[in-house]
């Protein structure tokens, strides 16, 4: 469980790590797997567990108990065992029962109840109950094997008895052999003794030629013949003791590392009295058993099989003390930790196998809530990550969502920071690096809304494009300011890679927002009753803006107001076209004295009074400006 | 020695003086003095078409309000206000132009009675006396 946790919690910080540099909190392996040592309820696996060292590794299907690593079988498979613990309903059965005549076993096979006269009793009662204790199902036939084991090493003792009755035959007929070849060759010294003597006195005549040589050849011969077969029959009576050593240890830390600790008790028991004191030494697996001990000249004992199982069995027992423990005070997911690492360490003790059925279901709830809350921080889907954390919380208290929640929002602001960087490159017409940030912002959280949202704005802007540019250019030519001056941000957003076409829509946005300054002017001098002036700003910017639908509609409120002043600027802007400046001025003048603030009358009459002074030709014969229309003729005055 | 009568004298100096007075009054109160003959410009009816009144004199009875321009060796270019008896039928100011050959000096709030050629759309000064 705690791989799922620190796996989440350590792709998040991985996620982070890119936007945020700060420097990751996850394993150090780099994958999700994580050391299991949970911040959170380590308080309750201190009573149990070194943390430091103790911890399951579902990720590398590894377990590290007490500074050493046992392995638990491929990931799959580990996780399938622990789900199928939970998922499994309840052994039946007398545990207490069972768990006596392992004991009975042990005590029978021990130093304190084993004399002389018991030996063999014992070791066949003992035998015996192996049977028995096969008999209950959470025994798995394990102690059958042990009693198949330790037929075989009998049987095994009684072949190297026969060998060595054997040996010691062989042993009696070699000194047989020795003493006639001894025989022999003394005949032979005498025989020998008795030739050189009569030679010596010349007495007599050696009439005996046979020396018996031949004969201590062949008694020699069989000797040595002897001699081989004995050390034959001595190395096949060590190879077999060696045999049913290696066996019997070889079962023994299989139970261990089996993590079947009772059954490695019952076997090392079952090994003491079966083999003789100089076969004590463990030679099978002493590599793996002094791993649990860091010491360099240790050497394996029986003992020391016999201390790790015990160990074990009693880390097992408050492992589970703790589980019931913390469920009763409502700490599920600590107890859902402290129940993994037990199931792990133990999973075959009795105390384990017989948790109860609706304890596990409830923890099997929290684990399949726990594996989708890891299967979202796999897909990196954030957005849903809250509630199942949410979810989680429901049902135990004590998990630590906060932390992950903070990661997931700092993911998530990482995410949309580096979806605005892709906006805000894109705009900028620098297209490698809002791929680059887009593809960050994706990467960091795939499902983020914002960057499908971005997405449709792209394709959105892509068609724009195709419409905008060439509406832009119909309503340029058409000189129609204030329709391209509404659709401005659509013309911005789509004219922003072409300079040219941004800086003519720069000018018509800078025109048509003069404009309106001059507009917004005339109706605030027209609502402070000053409509002359206000008059002014409307003919001035009517000079370039005629077109203009919001300057029309403004000039045609405010005409009303300035009939007379309107009329007189007409006739005075129309006699000073058709030339009539002196006529001009006249009309200027009484605007003037209509407005007599109004600077463009100011500046008028003082541009053609100039004019008529300059141009004046008295007397001349100039030709004469023509005549007003024939509707503006007026009634001659009455004299 | 002949003897006046004292009493001719009595009568006689004022009736003389009356007549003198009556001599210099009455023409102004009637409105003539030296362009008595011309006739009065219609400020409205130069506003609404000069070209009907082109090439034509008349009188204006005006008070200067503002020397609009002054060009040497051309002349000025005055706004006058016309002064008309009935305060009701008052106008604005129009342009007069005072050719360069005027020896006149012209002050803001001056009175003049002017005699005015309509040259084109232009209302020249020919001639004008101070009142």
């Amino acid at each position: 469980m705690r791989s799922l946790l620190l796996g989440v919690l350590g792709w998040y910080a991985l996620v982070a790590q890119g936007f945020a540099q700060a420097p990751p909190p996850g394993p150090a392996s780099g994958g999700t797997a994580g050391n299991y040592s949970s911040s959170t309820v380590e308080g309750g696996a201190d009573r149990i567990f070194d943390v430091n060292t103790d911890s399951v590794d579902l990720e590398n299907g590894t377990m590290q108990w007490k500074g050493t690593t046992m392995n638990l079988g491929n990931t799959r498979t580990v996780r399938a065992r622990f789900e199928r613990y939970l998922a499994a309903p309840t052994d039946n059965g007398d545990i207490k029962r069972y768990v006596q005549i392992l004991d009975q076993i042990q005590l029978l096979l021990s130093p304190q109840s084993l004399t002389q006269a018991n030996y063999a009793r014992n070791q066949q009662e003992a035998f015996n109950l192996l049977f028995k204790a096969a008999e209950f199902e959470f025994d798995a036939g394990n102690s059958l094997t042990i009693a198949s084991q330790v037929q075989k090493a009998w049987r095994m003792n009684k072949e190297y008895q026969m060998l060595e009755i054997s040996a010691n035959q062989l042993e009696a007929l070699r000194k047989t052999q020795e003493s006639v070849i001894i025989n022999r060759a003394d005949m032979i010294e005498m025989a020998n003794d008795e030739r050189s003597q009569a030679s010596g006195g010349k007495a007599k005549v050696v009439t005996k030629t046979q020396t018996g040589t031949t004969e201590l050849g062949l008694r020699v011969k069989d000797e040595a013949r002897t001699q081989a077969q004995i050390l034959a029959k001595g190395t096949q009576m060590t190879a077999l003791g060696l045999k049913a050593k290696i066996e019997f240890q070889s079962q023994m830390v299989a139970f261990l590392m089996a993590r079947r600790y009772r059954h490695a008790l019952v076997t090392s028991a079952f090994y003491r009295v079966v083999f003789n004191g100089g076969s004590q030494d463990v030679v099978v697996g002493a590599k793996e058993v002094k791993e649990f001990f860091p010491v360099s000249d240790f050497v394996p004992t029986l003992e020391s099989i016999d201390m790790l199982s015990r160990e074990a069995i009693k880390d097992v027992g408050k492992g589970m003390q703790t589980v019931d423990d913390l469920v009763k005070q409502g700490e599920l997911f600590g107890a859902f930790e402290r129940l993994q690492e037990t199931f792990f360490l133990g999973e075959f003790e009795p105390v384990v196998m017989l948790y109860p059925q609706e304890k596990k279901r409830e923890m099997m709830g929290l684990w399949k809530d726990l594996r989708e809350l890891q299967r979202l921080g796999d897909e990196r889907d954030l957005a849903n990550v809250e509630s199942y954390v949410n979810k989680v919380r429901g049902r135990a208290r004590d998990f630590p969502g906060a932390g992950i929640m903070s990661k997931v929002n700092n993911a998530m602001n990482a995410s949309n920071m580096s979806l605005l960087s892709a906006k805000a490159a894109a705009l900028a017409g620098e297209n490698a690096k809002a791929e680059a940030a887009l593809e960050r912002a994706t990467k960091i959280w795939p499902q983020n809304p914002a960057v499908k949202e971005f997405a449709n704005q792209v394709v959105s802007r892509q068609d724009t494009l195709a419409q905008k540019i060439p509406e832009f250019d119909r309503l340029l030519e058409e000189s129609k300011w204030r329709d391209i001056y509404n659709k401005k941000l659509e013309f911005a957003l789509a004219l922003a890679q072409d300079k040219e076409r941004s800086e003519k829509l720069r000018k018509v946005v800078n025109r048509v927002g003069e404009l309106d300054a001059n507009i917004q002017k005339a109706a605030m001098l027209a609502s402070q009753n000053n409509p002359y002036l206000a008059w002014d700003v409307i003919v001035e910017a009517y000079k370039t803006e005629s077109d203009d639908l919001v300057l029309a509609k403004t000039r045609s409120d405010i005409a009303p107001l300035v009939a007379a002043y309107a009329r007189l600027i007409g006739q005075a802007e129309r006699l000073e076209k058709d030339g009539a400046e002196a006529a001009a001025l006249a009309a200027w003048l009484s605007a003037q004295d209509l407005n007599p603030a109004s600077p463009a009358c100011g500046a008028a009459v003082k541009r053609l009074a100039r004019s008529v002074a300059e141009s004046a030709v008295v007397g001349s014969a100039a030709p004469a400006p023509a005549p007003p229309a024939a509707e503006d003729v007026p009634v001659p005055p009455a004299r | 020695m002949s003897k006046i009568n004292p009493l001719f004298f009595a009568l006689g100096i004022p009736v003389v003086v009356i007549v003198v007075l009556l001599a210099i009054v009455v023409p102004r109160m009637g409105g003539g003095g030296r362009f008595a003959d011309l006739t009065p410009l219609s400020v409205e009816a130069y506003r609404k078409d000069w070209a009907t009144l082109q090439g034509n004199s008349y009188r204006l009875d005006c008070q200067v309000e503002q020397q609009l321009a002054f060009v040497e060796g051309r002349g000025r270019v005055l706004a006058v206000k016309p002064i008309d008896k009935d305060p009701a039928r008052a106008v604005g100011r129009i342009p007069v132009f005072i050719p360069a050959g005027s020896a006149d000096s012209f002050e803001v709030g001056q009175r003049f009675k002017c005699k005015l050629r309509v040259t084109r759309d232009l209302l020249v000064v020919e001639a004008l006396e101070r009142f």
